[in-house]
């Protein structure tokens, strides 16, 4: 019984020294915390960015773009992801480091293919003024079935912000828990309208927002309105091992390759 | 190694020692979970009180507001009225249990009682690998072919437009949860009783037969009557399995927090409906928002106490029965 306790013990400590190999080398950690629309983009980055520089660590928490915001000013963390643009309102000494852009489209059945939709159509559908396809040009009559995102979503936080303005979002809308789940609703009912990242096009029709059709390339040149910015913002100009990561995510080849899988990169 | 395996390294003792040490593990798991989910959700219980389980204002908008709380611990926002949610958690089992357990228990007395043998060996295997699908291929099913055929081919026009102010019918709906669910829980319920259906001693229905009593009577006051703990098993397994299903509820049943009126007539089917589980993966995306994460685990907590008052309502219902019947497997 001892000596099986003590080889217990030895293969325990062996485990526990290979799983964890470097514990004793000193690292810098970069803490972000936010938008859950970035986090996913910024989880890639940082996985590829560790890879190449040994002394970087990362603490990723989310929370919504205003948390990040606040605990950036209040120097709760290195770097606040936002995924909207500065406000008036925002503690004063914030830079918002822009590192990418995502579109946002409206897509519609392919047996459905509205032309162009304007702001104040958009929020006439999306707030259930409007509750017939009939009412919307190009439309083919019928119901409207909205087809949305959860409210833990970046997405719908995008939408709210950018498409809706000051109307408030209709509470018949299904409310799906992701991008795929979205295409795939709309994919499926002649009725139905929806919003997802411009990666998520495929199979459904796109609309022209304010006549701009949600494109990569008029993405990209800033013609189409949907379109937000991603931010890592950092409190006064980034320094030393941050100011080295934003760099590198704003300019280095291999990170302007990971932006471009799913998002609009800056070059 | 011989040493370790040899008898005299593991007595009797030692073994029952061990042994128990992992038993008392896993209640100090089911334990210390109990306490965490509670703790994590308390917050959310605390500020809502009673109301918290009642109805009111539209619950998709109530947690929309917690998700956008200000990030300042004393602003942030509780309010929630998880009525529609509890009601769809029950309604989904509820049919799906009680539709499951008819079809299982005449399924059952089917394969034990009248089934040819070559079909009898077809049919319990396939009940048996049914009973192991997992529930996201339930889930894809429905989404990809339930729900559009109902959404555009069994929902009028008409339909949709005398609600379209109130709710959207586009096949997401109680009917097809229900459905896939009843789908989902009815083979454990037959395996369950067939086993048994089974174990009745032989002696009692050919008792029976000898009295000249026909098969399908005998098995129908005898057999079935014997079983009747089991059979309370199998539904209270089956239940909670319902309870517990998300995944697949989320993709067909529910994406708005919605409470179908039975008052709807024949349109009550065709409503979207949420149950907790499925709201609890839907919204899994904003957990580290503090006060978010609290409420999603308040559902957690529900469902946990909802699971632990089935399995007693089980055992209460099965005490009864024993007397006249075979213990339940």
């Amino acid at each position: 019984m001892p000596r099986l306790t003590t080889r217990l013990a030895v293969a325990s400590a062996a485990a526990l020294a290979l799983g964890v190999p470097s514990v004793a080398a000193a690292k810098t950690t970069i803490t972000m915390s936010g938008s859950t629309s970035v986090a996913p983009l910024a989880a890639k980055l940082a996985k590829a960015y560790v890879k190449t520089h040994r002394g970087v660590a990362f603490k990723l928490l989310q929370g919504g773009s205003d948390v990040g915001i606040s605990d950036v000013a209040h120097d709760r963390v290195t770097i606040g992801n936002s995924s909207r643009d500065p406000k008036p309102t925002d503690p004063p000494g914030l830079v918002f480091n822009k590192i990418a852009r995502d579109a946002v489209c409206l897509i519609t059945n392919n047996a459905n293919p509205v032309g162009n939709l304007s702001s104040a159509q958009v929020q006439g559908i999306f707030s259930g003024s409007v509750r017939d396809w009939g009412a919307v040009p190009n439309g083919k009559g019928g119901t409207i079935d909205l087809v949305g995102r959860t409210a833990a979503s970046g997405t719908y936080d995008a939408f709210l912000k950018i498409f809706m303005g000051s109307a408030r979002l209709s509470t018949t809308m299904a409310q799906k828990a992701s991008n795929g789940l979205v295409q795939q609703s709309v994919k499926s009912d002649p009725n139905g309208i929806g919003y997802v990242s411009l990666a998520f096009t495929a199979g459904v029709h796109t609309a022209s927002y304010n006549g701009v059709p949600c494109t990569l390339r008029n993405a990209k040149s800033g013609q189409y309105g949907g379109v937000r910015n991603f931010f890592m913002v950092t409190r006064g100009a980034a320094t030393g091992a941050t100011k080295k990561w934003i760099n590198w995510v704003q300019k280095d080849p291999t990170a302007q390759q990971i932006v471009a899988t799913d998002w609009v990169p800056l070059a | 190694m011989r040493r370790m395996l040899s008898a005299g390294t593991w007595t009797d003792q030692r073994v029952e020692r061990l042994l128990g040490a992992l038993a008392c593990t896993v209640l100090a798991l089911i334990a210390a979970m109990v306490v965490f989910v509670f703790a994590k959700a308390w917050p959310s219980f605390a500020h809502n009180g009673l109301a918290w389980f009642g109805g009111g204002g539209n619950v998709d908008r109530q947690l929309a507001a917690i998700f956008d709380s200000p990030s300042n611990p004393q602003d942030y926002v509780y309010t929630l009225h998880a009525w529609p949610m509890l009601y769809a958690t029950a309604l989904l089992s509820g049919i799906a249990v009680i539709c499951g357990l008819v079809f299982a228990l005449l399924c059952a007395v089917f394969i034990v009682e009248f089934a040819p043998e070559p079909m009898r060996r077809v049919l319990e295997p396939a009940v048996r690998l049914l009973a192991a699908v997992p529930s996201v291929v339930y889930g894809l099913i429905g989404i990809l072919v339930l729900v559009p055929l109902v959404g555009n081919h069994v929902v009028s026009e008409s339909m949709k437009r005398s609600v379209a102010y109130v709710v959207q019918l586009d096949g997401t709906s109680l009917l097809v949860g229900a459905a896939v669910l009843t789908v989902m829980v009815t083979p454990i319920m037959i395996a369950i009783v067939v086993d048994a259906l089974r174990a009745v001693p032989r002696g009692w229905t050919e008792g029976a037969a000898a009295l000249g009593v026909n098969r399908w009577r005998a098995t129908w006051t005898i057999s079935v009557r014997a079983a009747r703990p089991a059979i309370v098993a199998a539904a209270v397994l089956a239940t909670a399995r319902a309870l517990g299903e998300a995944i697949m509820l989320a993709m067909v049943a529910g994406s708005v927090g919605f409470a179908p009126n039975p008052l709807d007539g024949l349109l009550f089917w065709f409503e979207p409906a949420r149950p907790l589980a499925a709201t609890i993966v839907d919204n899994a995306e904003g957990l580290s928002v503090v006060p978010f994460g609290q409420t999603i685990y308040a559902f957690a907590a529900v469902l946990l106490v909802s699971s632990l008052f089935l399995s007693l309502a089980g055992w209460a219902a099965k005490r009864p029965l024993k007397r006249y019947g075979l213990a339940a497997r």
